[in-house]
């Protein structure tokens, strides 16, 4: 995979074998946590171990999908060709309920975006392959 | 091992945008400068701590090899501002240890002609396994380093009431001291109404919210305090350092506390970790006369602020209003006119200009009495530099 990809495609993720039951989550509609199974507290973006612990013990259960806005940007230089009938388009960093940060954009909401704000995990399957995590008004 | 080191020679070549020198061109000419500077011949250059190489550059063996230099200790970085200190830090470290005499510090940059790296689809720094370092997110069109410094920037607007023509008075500022210096790229004033109509680019960044491109390659000479005293310039001592912070605590882009990424969100801005470098080199806040940074976004130089505890939680776009970081205030910031408006050498040209004001060699830039100099980044590493 070239990492020119993006040229006339958006880029696809990067789903490295650490973050695979997060995207395999996506795809069935549900948002998924690493959680440790040694001190219990989750954590993100998926790693081999608990980064508190370093316990291997990780068990993958769904989270509420609940969150709140930590911050966001919107996006108004085309970096990418592929996004310029987007811009300018927003990117959100999401406070889950269960505590780990994730990032996403924020979709059907009524034109103002503030950091507090809280939100609701929905999913977008893009295709066959790809499920795309994005959030929406709570 | 106390560090023994002290900065005797810097050389630059011309900063500009599309030059038509290659990197090893525009590193030749660095090099012949800084000898020239120091009184040191070629050959009693022995270690070379690069800051440039793959992807954007050349390694430190075509450097050694183009420029006929006989080295026998290298430490390689590659061209990212989280690596300027470091860099300068490893000569220091081995000088210190006697790994090498005299060690050449040297980056030589062609960013308009490797810009697509930047950001976009050529952003492999992005796109690499496990992402970037900037909180990019690709596959939803966040991309550059720019989108970190908007992250951070975004919410430290909401949660102290900072606005975006507060924040115009750091790059306004910078360009003010750009203007006093005869190599900056940006020639203009640059007023707060050109500021606020300019493109945005990543809300809440605009245009001059964010550093030039430019190339251009700067080369430092760095050697024992000891061997210093005896070479043609004034010794500018390296007095104390610290490393780069790293932990679930940091976002590259934003001071400790903040709540991106994963950093917990506290209200301590500047913790003692923060601060050991005035310890290390046995002075205080209040004895620093300038502070120097990697300004590649106006919200980096109020985070740093922060940080290295020069004023408190959420208070640094206060604290830079009415002239305060500019030609003549309380902190001047980035004399030279930084990478917002003098040119993007990474920040080399931060250290070359702190070695002229210690010096005492600044011309109309000249910090009174600029006897202790902070280099200092958003990340956490931080060398101080004084008068011997």
């Amino acid at each position: 995979m070239s990492f020119k990809q993006g040229i006339t495609a958006k880029p696809r993720p990067r789903i490295t074998p650490d973050h695979q039951p997060l995207w395999d989550g996506f795809k069935v509609h549900k948002l998924m946590l690493p959680y440790c199974e040694e001190c219990g507290k989750p954590h993100l973006p998926p790693g081999p171990v608990c980064p508190y612990c370093l316990s291997d013990r990780l068990d993958w259960r769904e989270a509420s999908g609940c969150g709140t806005i930590s911050t966001w940007v919107e996006v108004h230089k085309v970096w990418f060709p592929a996004f310029a009938d987007d811009v300018p388009y927003n990117v959100i960093q999401v406070e889950l309920a269960e505590g780990p940060r994730i990032t996403a954009n924020l979709i059907d909401f009524g034109g103002k975006i503030e950091v507090g704000q809280k939100v609701q995990a929905t999913f977008d399957d893009v295709d066959e392959d790809l499920t795309m995590l994005r959030f929406k008004p709570a | 091992m106390k560090i023994n080191a002290a900065i005797v020679g810097v050389g630059a070549s011309k900063f500009g945008r599309f030059m038509p020198d290659t990197q090893l061109a525009m590193a030749a000419k660095a090099l012949k400068e800084a000898l020239d500077d120091s009184g040191l011949e070629r050959d009693e250059i022995d270690g070379l701590s690069m800051h440039m190489g793959w992807p954007l550059g050349l390694d430190y063996d075509s450097v050694a090899e183009g420029l006929g230099l006989n080295i026998r200790y290298v430490n390689q970085a590659w061209t990212h501002g989280r690596f300027v200190t470091n860099t300068l830090q490893h000569a220091a470290l081995a000088v210190s240890a006697g790994l090498a005499n005299v060690v050449a510090c040297v980056t030589a940059i062609s960013f308009t002609r490797e810009r697509d790296i930047l950001g976009g689809p050529g952003d492999m720094e992005g796109y690499r396994e496990g992402g970037g370092t900037h909180g990019e997110a690709p596959h939803y069109g966040l991309t550059s380093p720019a989108g970190g410094a908007a992250l951070s920037m975004q919410r430290y607007m909401k949660l102290y009431g900072a606005t975006s023509e507060k924040l115009a008075a750091v790059p306004i500022q910078i360009r003010q001291h750009a203007l006093q210096n005869p190599d900056s790229v940006m020639k203009e004033p640059l007023t707060l109404e050109a500021h606020q109509t300019s493109r945005m680019v990543v809300d809440p960044l605009h245009l001059f919210d964010c550093c030039l491109m430019t190339d251009g390659a700067v080369v430092t000479l760095v050697t024992t305090r000891e061997r210093a005293r005896d070479l043609k310039q004034k010794p500018v001592a390296i007095a104390g350092m610290q490393g780069i912070r790293s932990g679930r605590d940091e976002f590259i882009f934003a001071p400790p506390g903040l709540g991106i990424g994963q950093q917990p969100a506290t209200n301590i801005r500047s913790r003692p970790i923060d601060v050991e470098v005035f310890e290390a080199a046995g002075v205080t806040q209040s004895d620093v006369k300038g502070v120097y940074t990697y300004d590649a976004f106006s919200p980096l130089v109020l985070f740093v602020l922060e940080r290295y505890g020069y004023c408190g939680e959420g208070e640094a776009a206060d604290f830079v209003q009415n002239g305060a970081i500019g030609p003549g205030g309380r902190l001047p910031v980035n004399t030279n006119g930084g990478l917002l408006s003098e040119a993007h050498v990474a920040g080399w040209n931060h250290i070359r200009e702190m070695t002229r004001q210690i010096r005492g060699t600044a011309g109309p830039r000249q910090i009174p009495n600029a006897d202790v100099l902070q280099w200092g980044t958003v990340w956490g590493d931080s060398v101080i530099l004084t008068a011997d």
